[in-house]
């Protein structure tokens, strides 16, 4: 940063430490041939003898039988946690702020969860275990009280860091469902535009390889926005204003979305990238046909993957933690297949190496 | 020869046992520990072999046990531990186990629920007691307030205050302490500011009832008008896990409750204190049985683990294994064997039958708890090849005395020989106690007897240095003598320094005229003692430790080559011997060996100091065919000219025998061998020649399919590999004996790095203290004591050790390994129930 942008001369100073062991950590990143074995288990205590024998190693055993896929989701999610929170605790500087920005998503994510569980007259103590442990903060349980986002605003979320990603969905109205979407994307917008200009400001290797990913992950919500839309009663000029303004799509891509009317449209809109073009060709719901969204999936996993290739980045932290996400929904996929005796479909997960 | 010379022999054995007495079979080769099993079915999966319900069994039972053991951690119940090792009990007493373990978990846990319920109760209640006690204060507070105020400004009987304070609510709760400043603002923030909070402390620290942990708590009482503002209060409350009670308006409620609360308080912690004698009195239970319950259960586990590494033969109802065992032990594996079938009853004998394969053996040296930690530095570089000479006993005596000459010095070689000692004489307790969880100490205690050569070794070389803390000992008296110079009382008095002329008649004692005469002696065994005062110390070593260092290497690696003709003679390896050991022996002779010679030769019979020949320029001069003369100072002996033109010649005509000789032989050998098979393939296709073509084409297959079979070569590889290898080696060897035999200067330069420091730190810091005067001399030597001590200990002891050790190790595994040792076999890996028990072998 600065004048003279030597970031990558002192990064091992502050970070070798934890990026080395990130992609130790990525090392042990489940591979085909361990998926290929897991697919061929025929309960979850297979299973679980099998993850045994990765990194995973104990991580069950002190589970007891039987098991369900619960328990494995929770020990799953528990593992990556005390990853992630063991790299926070020890982040300096500019890696602190960039885990925070990770954990920031899932902030969002839990706020959303919890104002639509009370809407719907769920229990607090129902709600709870539902929420990620990545996105939990002091204040996050009293949302319940608001009424409306100026409320949530003024009296919650100005404390915590998602505040300024507040700042363009204030208004007296009152929540109702539709109303949650808009401000989901709305937050979800303010914060990956924040996260798009923090790592551009970084520059270097970091601004490199996590614009391209941010800039991706705005497309695929702008993309998903507009499809998710038809046949609902949102506008399309409030439907323009969700879309995040950065990525490849961004300008032009987004005003022709922003009047796209049917898939067909949203297609063409994509067509005209070479790397979106592929993601749309042969989709579809059936039985050996991929859905937009694995495709999607897949080209996130190929980026994070990717990110690996470069050293003295802060991506590594970005990209394993989304590598041990895409991992954890493989594992369960396969254990729910399993545990449902519905194994037709059991070879529908995204392999990572 | 002693078994440690060479590895173990080894063969493969493959085990026939019936199904019902192979799990008792198993059970016995664990607990002798001998053999290792190999995987039969590498391809099938964890969770498809035969045992894997009953491994899963034994986790199950491991989770409950572990279970068992976090909660005796939980109320610090020591186990129990009397040195039992039981044996792995039969199949049919794991259910016995089971039933018992399932029971212990279920009670242990209706017992933790019980108690949790009664704990919660138990601290509702005391927080109750709290906020009784609490607002009780608050209110009266308030009262006091409102009466000064009132007299002030207002009549009190005035109708408005009475109404305010009728519609005025108020909640009380508990909260954790951490959370109430962000419950301050977010209760601010939320309500405008219409809410009045006042909080206090709760001073005793309240268990929480789920974790157990100590947790610190404040009450707090908010003051609110009208409903909607109660609703937002309470949920901000449950938000933020903050507990409401119901606490009344007048204080003669209160006080009512209060006294409820307290008996009831009364009532729950004896119902509390009977819970926990129960679960007390259980988990003592526990902690009896629960190591040898550990043991069982890990041992069943293993043995399935080993089980499903074998051959299930379903039509004759016997399991094959497949393992290696030291043949020395085949009779004790047998009497295993004989015993397991016995025991579980079976008719028919469990058989053992040797194999014959091609395959390496795994390398098992026997060590002991004085060899293991020398065995250990050189399997730290590479477990040796099957068989080949293992340089470890050697090691035992070269390690400690190389690693002395760097580190010798009397009083240093003490103190290490002391801690080695004790270490040594205190092992029973030490290992007694087991884990002490120090990778680092464990690694010291280790080295033990290492340690313990190494310091007597040093106080041997240090003797010979004549070294102690850097002072001398004059054991047999100096030969220099300084009275017969003859200095007059002026040049004694203003002289810092003084020359002793050893040729003046009387000085050196040793002088060769005496000497041969006998009437004088040199300082007899060591380091004349006045070296240590003389200026020129340094100069005088430097010589004598650099010559003496490439002698003792010139040494080590000789012997090395030695065990090389070893290692060749018992692999019967006569072409390796003749066109490789030879030459190089005759190498390294001519070009260290020679230098080596000339030392000696120039130490014994060179007598006037004045006239001493330069070995390095002769050396020189030697290679460029320049005749030695007295002028320059290269003369030495007659003849001299003749041997050194010899020498260069043999080195020279070594290295295209080193390089091209086996390479050669093996080039002829396979060309006579191809002619052979081609003159046999001619004979046959020359029958064949007036048959059908087809048949001859198969006939050819055939044929040499045939060659094929009856001379397996798979070791054969392709010439011009061959002849690279060679020409590396042949690089490599030239070239290591002289960057080897000079890698061995470290030997002096680190003992000359040692005796310096140890000076210094001598000449700086004690002597300081030594040359005060009196009254204040005493003491400062005595705080400078402490200093000279801390120093020696941790500059010299430890990190001088440190270094030589590491210089003595590299010396080993480089310079004189790569003369024999090729370190290219892998270690024997027994299945033994100790080292699974110990947690050194994961599953």
């Amino acid at each position: 940063m600065g004048l003279f942008d030597f970031a990558e001369v002192g990064f091992n100073v502050d970070n070798g430490f934890l990026e080395g062991l990130t992609r130790g950590f990525k090392n042990g990143v489940l591979c085909k041939e361990d998926y290929r074995h897991l697919t061929q288990c025929d309960s979850l205590e297979d299973l679980k003898l099998h993850l045994q024998s990765t990194t995973y190693g104990n991580f069950l055993a002190n589970e007891p039988s039987p098991l369900t896929v619960a328990v494995i989701d929770d020990r799953l999610r528990e593992k990556l946690v005390v990853e992630f929170q063991f790299l926070r605790n020890h982040a300096y500087k500019e890696l602190a702020t960039f885990l925070d920005f990770i954990k920031y998503s899932y902030m969002i994510d839990n706020i959303i969860l919890l104002i639509t569980g009370t809407l719907r007259q769920r229990q607090l103590s129902e709600l709870l275990p539902k929420c990620h442990p990545l996105g939990i903060f002091d204040q996050m349980e009293t949302v319940t009280i608001a009424n409306s986002t100026a409320d949530l605003y003024n009296a919650i979320l100005v404390d915590s860091p998602l505040a300024p990603f507040f700042k363009d969905c204030i208004s007296e109205e009152d929540l109702d469902e539709v109303n949650i979407e808009v401000i989901r994307n709305t937050l979800y917008k303010a914060y990956l535009e924040a996260f798009y200009d923090w790592c551009e400001g970084c520059g270097g290797a970091t601004a490199e390889v996590m614009c391209e990913i941010l800039g991706f992950e705005a497309d695929r919500r702008s993309f998903i926005i507009t499809i998710n839309s038809f046949g609902t009663e949102l506008s399309k000029e409030d439907r323009a204003k969700l879309y995040p303004r950065r990525g490849k799509l961004y300008p032009d891509g987004l005003t022709e979305l922003a009047r796209a009317d049917d898939y067909e449209s949203v297609k063409r809109v994509a067509e005209h990238y070479t790397e979106y073009r592929k993601l749309f060709d042969g989709t579809g719901v059936g039985i050996g046909e991929k859905t937009l969204e694995d495709k999607f999936f897949e080209h996130e996993v190929t980026m994070n993957v990717n990110s690996f290739m470069q050293q003295f980045q802060y991506g590594v932290f970005y990209s394993f933690v989304k590598l041990r996400e895409q991992e954890c929904r493989n594992v369960i996929w396969i254990s729910e297949c399993i545990a449902q005796r519905h194994r037709s479909k059991i070879d529908s997960y995204i392999p990572i190496f | 020869m002693g078994s440690l010379f060479r590895s173990e022999q080894m063969c493969l054995a493959q085990l026939y046992l019936q199904s019902e007495a192979a799990f008792a079979c198993v059970s016995k080769l664990g607990e002798l520990g001998l053999v290792s099993f190999t995987d039969l079915n590498p391809n099938v999966n964890a969770f498809q072999r035969k045992f894997v319900n009953d491994v899963r069994r034994c986790d199950e039972m491991e989770r409950k046990l572990r279970f068992l053991e976090r909660e005796l951690k939980k109320d610090q119940i020591g186990v129990y531990d009397n040195g039992d090792n039981p044996p792995a009990p039969a199949p049919r007493e794991m259910i016995e186990l089971e039933a018992k373990f399932e029971k212990l978990e279920n009670d242990m846990k209706e017992i933790n629920t019980n108690q949790e319920a009664l704990k919660k109760n138990f601290l509702e209640l005391t927080e109750m007691k709290q906020i009784l006690m609490k607002a009780q204060h608050f209110f009266e507070e308030m009262d006091r307030f409102d009466t000064t105020e009132d007299e002030a400004l207002i009549d009190p009987n005035t109708p408005q205050t009475v109404a305010a304070a009728g519609k005025l609510g108020f909640v009380a709760g508990v909260i954790l302490r951490s959370k109430l400043p962000s419950f301050e603002r977010v209760l601010w923030r939320a309500c405008r500011g219409n809410v009045f909070l006042r909080h206090a402390e709760i001073e005793m620290a309240l268990e929480d009832p789920v974790t157990g942990d100590v947790v610190n708590k404040s009450v707090f009482i908010i003051f609110f008008q009208g409903d909607q503002l109660r609703n937002r209060v309470q949920k901000i409350c449950e938000g933020l896990h903050a507990t409401l009670y119901p606490c009344p308006d007048t204080s003669n409620e209160r006080r009512e409750i209060a006294i409820g609360v307290m008996t009831r308080i009364e009532d729950l912690q004896a119902v509390l204190n009977q819970t926990e004698d129960h679960r007390h009195l259980v988990l003592t239970q526990v902690a009896l049985n629960i190591r040898v319950w550990f043991i069982k259960v890990r041992k069943i586990k293993a043995i399935y683990h080993t089980l499903n590494l074998f051959n299930v033969n379903i039509a004759e109802k016997c399991l094959i294994a497949q393992c290696w065992c030291p043949t020395n032990d085949l009779g004790k594996i047998q009497d295993a064997l004989r015993y397991g079938t016995e025991v579980s009853g079976s008719s028919v004998a469990s058989i053992l039958q040797q194999v014959t394969t091609e395959e390496q053996p795994p390398t098992y040296n026997r060590t002991n708890m004085f060899t293991e930690s020398f065995q250990g530095i050189i399997d730290a570089f590479g477990v040796s090849t099957y068989q080949e000479v293992n340089p470890a006993p050697f090691t035992i005596i070269t390690f400690p005395f190389l690693f002395a000459v760097m580190f010798g010095d009397f009083g240093h070689g003490l103190l290490m020989l002391v801690f080695g000692l004790v270490l040594v004489i205190r092992e029973k307790f030490y290992l007694a106690q087991k884990s002490a969880d120090s990778e680092i100490w464990d690694m010291i205690f280790g080295g033990r007897y290492m340690i313990l050569f190494m310091g007597f070794f040093s106080m041997y070389t240090g003797f010979l240095y004549n070294e102690c803390f850097s002072r001398s000992f004059n054991v047999f008296g100096s030969s220099w003598n300084v009275s017969a110079m003859n200095f007059d009382a002026v040049t004694l008095g203003n002289a810092s320094a003084l020359d002793l002329d050893p040729v003046t008649p009387g000085v050196y004692r040793g002088y060769p005229d005496n000497y041969i005469n006998g009437s004088g002696y040199p300082y007899p065994y060591g380091m004349d003692p006045i070296w240590q005062s003389a200026e020129n110390k340094i100069t005088f070593q430097n010589s004598y430790k650099m010559k003496s260092s490439i002698v003792l290497g010139f040494a080590q690696m000789l012997f090395g080559l030695t065990l090389a003709l070893y290692n060749h003679i018992y692999f019967k390896d006569r072409l390796s011997i003749i066109c490789e050991w030879i030459p190089q022996m005759i190498f390294i002779w001519c070009i260290v060996g020679y230098l080596c010679v000339i030392i000696l030769f120039k130490w014994i019979t060179w007598k006037d100091p004045a006239s001493a020949p330069s070995l390095l320029i002769g050396l020189i001069n030697m290679f460029m065919f320049t005749a030695p003369s007295k002028a320059d100072g290269t003369f030495l002996y007659t003849g001299q000219s003749t041997v050194q033109i010899f020498v260069v010649l043999m080195i020279v005509f070594c290295l295209p025998w080193m390089l091209l000789a086996k390479p050669a032989v093996i080039y002829y050998r396979r060309r006579q061998k191809a002619n052979r098979s081609q003159r046999n393939y001619n004979l046959a296709g020359g029958e064949m020649a007036d048959d059908v073509p087809i048949i001859e084409q198969d006939q050819l297959d055939v044929e040499s399919n045939s060659i094929q079979q009856t001379e397996p070569d798979p070791d054969e590889k392709d010439f011009s590999e061959i002849m690279i290898l060679q020409i590396i080696h042949t690089i490599e060897f030239s070239l290591n004996c002289i960057s080897h035999t000079a890698s061995y200067l470290r030997l002096w330069a680190l003992s000359l790095a040692h005796s310096e420091l140890s000076e210094v730190l001598w000449t700086m810091v004690m002597h300081i203290g030594l040359s005060m005067a009196p009254p204040a001399g005493p003491i400062v030597t005595y705080a400078v004591f402490w200093f000279f001590a801390v120093l020696t200990v941790g500059i010299l002891l430890v990190m001088e050790g440190l270094s030589a050790f590491l210089h003595a190790l590299r010396l080993h595994w480089v310079e004189f390994q790569s003369k024999f040792y090729k370190g290219q076999g892998y270690a024997f890996l027994p299945f033994s129930f100790e080292s699974i028990i110990q947690g050194r072998v994961d599953e």
